[in-house]
């Protein structure tokens, strides 16, 4: 229970980013920390001695450790370059490439030509690094931008100065973002947007450059840090899928039962314009792919009132995956919501104004996130954009479908109901399924799912998607991924099997499937794939392994349940093999959706 | 600020860099007679000061700094300032 709370207390609230606090928490930490550990590389043109250490306590907060390897002193490209670097050698998970806008302000000074010829070489040399780390590991890369400098030559024409260090900095950002958003596996650290929101005036501390080359000061440090860290958290599975939210006082002003449709505050201008912005921001957060439900104590008549004819709710009722609205105490109804998404409690968001229900919430329902709302509505859209609860690695076609395809799901519910038996609905639901070897429009999905997938996750190994490509190309592998639909609509891409012949067996090495499509037939499926590209292989076993998180208990006996036989059985791992002999396939009600199933083997 | 007081400040920040509670300040003490006085913690024991007493100290300040003495009679004179 205490671990639980520790956690909330960093979430709910903003997080302690005091200098002098964190380096105390970092001294503390022990060498060898039986947290999860993190393998990351830091490449810089600044000195990033001091910004270790944070990094370090703050991914230990987040129930995280690290292994940081940091490369010499502006030294990016002899590390890139150089295969047989130490760098390379360390094999990094990640790895982060830090730029200081004092490093690049020294070089801007010695440039000959135009800012244009300059900020065009910067960005060719960028690419030309993100290219040599990815020809030689598989490592993601998290490349930073650059806070705008402080100096301006022209004053308020600095901007349309094309040739001044300001205008030049303004291109490398917007450069450095297309060149990301087109290469896979790049990832941006937006320090110009920590500077911002810190101030540049505060964030840039010229001294402890002079003295030390730290890029900025050492108020704004662990901002950085943090920043990074969530990053890092995203590509680990920390992701929030749903917002779980109270009505009264929280989505308008006033209790609608009391005050009526003409009574509540809600409106684009005016008392109500707090809670309409606050509905706006919600609204993009679900068509961003986060899903809304809504959880409040009130008669389900009078709480879908507004949403069917107040004219100014922005959020409709279709907005809503789920819609609770009765009496029952908010810890059960939001047990209900989750096992109806099938998602983990820590990927919800629990928004209500009222401390008690908050507080009640917190304690019944461990894991889930539940921001410590300010008192005044005008502050709700600031304060959790300040948590940066939607921090996120990826976003694919997917995202924008989820609210759709939960809905189709909640029909699919419905239509079963009225079968008799199980097999009966599975029949009439006509699944087609897609097995195929992983390709280059599909990797995006596939990386997300492989960061995001937890509960039905055999080893939880989180490839990037660099690594996936390579996966991709190699031709001794059968790296899968699933795709089924229904009657009923598109599940898209679900499930990612990666398979790696090894002597005489075919080593399952990752097994990973939304939770969306559980109880379906689909593993048994895939199952019979596998045992069939094994035959078709001439290899005679399958094999396993089943690596224990705290949230994969569902798949525990995964591979009993296909009659493997433990071969292996320790508090890290059990070990499974069959011959393919005695496998029996399995009955299923999916067809394959013929020339891409074809493609597998 | 009365002198001891000061001292008293300066010396829970070097205990804290440091991580070494036993430490005691004297004018003469430097760098070299403490164990984990490099670069690094120098940083730290200058910006830990910096915020201590809301003061800035200049790049030259910081680096002409020879001993704990130097120290606090810089310290001790920004304050009053």
């Amino acid at each position: 229970m205490l671990v639980v709370h520790q956690r909330n207390m960093q979430t709910d609230n903003l997080p302690d980013l005091d200098y002098r606090r964190l380096l105390a928490a970092s001294r503390k930490l022990s060498a060898a920390s039986p947290k999860p550990a993190l393998k990351l590389a830091l490449l810089s043109d600044a000195a990033t001695q001091q910004f270790v250490p944070l990094l370090k306590a703050i991914l230990d907060r987040n129930g995280f450790s690290a292994e940081i390897y940091e490369g010499a002193f502006d030294a990016v490209e002899l590390e890139a370059y150089n295969p047989s670097s130490r760098f390379y050698a360390f094999g990094p998970d990640v790895v982060v490439i830090l730029n200081a806008t004092q490093a690049l302000r020294a070089s801007f000074a010695k440039r000959n030509g135009s800012a244009a010829s300059f900020t065009d070489g910067f960005l060719e040399k960028t690419q030309s690094i993100w290219n040599a780390i990815q020809s030689h590991c598989n490592a993601t890369i998290i490349q930073s931008n650059f806070a705008l400098p402080l100096e301006k030559y022209f004053g308020n024409y600095d901007l349309k100065a094309a040739d001044s260090f300001y205008s030049a900095v303004h291109a490398l950002n917007t450069g450095l973002t297309q060149k990301a958003r087109g290469q896979n596996g790049v990832l941006l650290l937006d320090i110009e947007g920590v500077a911002s929101y810190i101030g540049r005036k505060h964030f840039f501390d010229d001294r402890f450059w002079d003295m030390w080359k730290t890029f900025c000061s050492f108020d704004a440090l662990p901002y950085v840090a943090q920043n990074l860290v969530d990053i890092l958290m995203a590509m680990r599975g920390r992701v929030v899928k749903c917002m779980v939210l109270d009505l009264d006082n929280t989505l308008w002003g006033g209790v609608i039962g009391d005050d009526g449709l003409e009574g509540i505050k809600l409106s684009a201008h005016g008392e109500g314009e707090a809670w309409h912005r606050f509905q706006c921001f919600l609204k993009e957060l679900k068509q961003r792919g986060i899903l809304l439900a809504v959880c409040s104590k009130n008669d389900e008549q009078n709480a879908l009132l507004p949403f069917q004819s107040h004219p100014e709710m922005v959020l409709k009722k279709e907005d809503i995956t789920i819609f609770v609205a009765n009496w029952n105490d908010k810890a059960e109804n939001i047990r209900a919501i989750q096992q109806a998404l099938n998602i983990g409690f820590d990927s919800m968001v629990f928004v209500d104004d009222n401390p008690f229900e908050r507080n009640m919430v917190r304690e019944l329902v461990p894991g889930i996130i539940v921001p410590e709302l300010p008192d005044d509505p005008s502050e709700y859209v600031r304060f959790l954009c300040e948590l940066n609860l939607f921090e996120t690695t990826s976003f694919s076609s997917e995202d924008l479908q989820r609210a759709e395809m939960y809905k189709q799901e909640a029909s699919r519910r419905a239509v079963a109901a009225s079968y008799a038996s199980v097999e009966e609905f599975l029949q009439s639901l006509d699944m087609r399924i897609v097995v195929s070897r992983f390709d280059s429009f599909h990797l995006p999905r596939i990386a997300q799912l492989i960061q995001r997938s937890n509960q039905f996750n055999l080893t939880t190994r989180r490839r990037s998607e660099a690594e996936c490509e390579r996966l991709m190309h190699d031709p001794d592998m059968f790296p899968l991924y699933v795709k089924l639909s229904d009657k009923l609509g598109d599940h898209g891409l679900i499930s990612v099997v990666i398979l790696k012949p090894d002597n005489e067996c075919l080593e399952i090495t990752d097994w990973l499937m939304s939770c969306r499509v559980l109880s379906r037939g689909v593993e048994q499926y895939v199952m019979n794939e596998v045992f069939a590209i094994a035959a078709k292989n001439g290899l005679k076993h399958v094999a396993g392994t089943y690596i224990p998180t705290a949230k994969n208990g569902m798949v525990r006996d995964f591979f009993r349940s296909f009659g493997f036989l433990q071969t292996a059985d320790t508090p890290e791992a059990t070990r499974w093999i069959l011959a393919v002999d005695s496998y029996v396939p399995r009955n299923t009600y999916i067809k394959s959706c013929e020339p891409e199933a074809e493609a597998v083997a | 600020m009365i002198m001891n007081n000061l001292i008293e400040k300066l010396t829970d920040i070097f205990r804290e860099v440091f991580d070494d509670d036993s430490i005691v300040l004297r004018n003469e003490l430097t760098a070299d007679d403490v164990e984990n006085w490099d670069s690094l913690t120098h940083i730290n024991l200058i910006v830990a000061i910096e915020k201590e007493f809301k003061i800035r100290f200049t790049t030259g300040e910081v680096s002409g700094l020879k001993n704990v003495g130097d120290l606090i009679s810089l310290v001790s004179r920004k304050i009053s300032a």
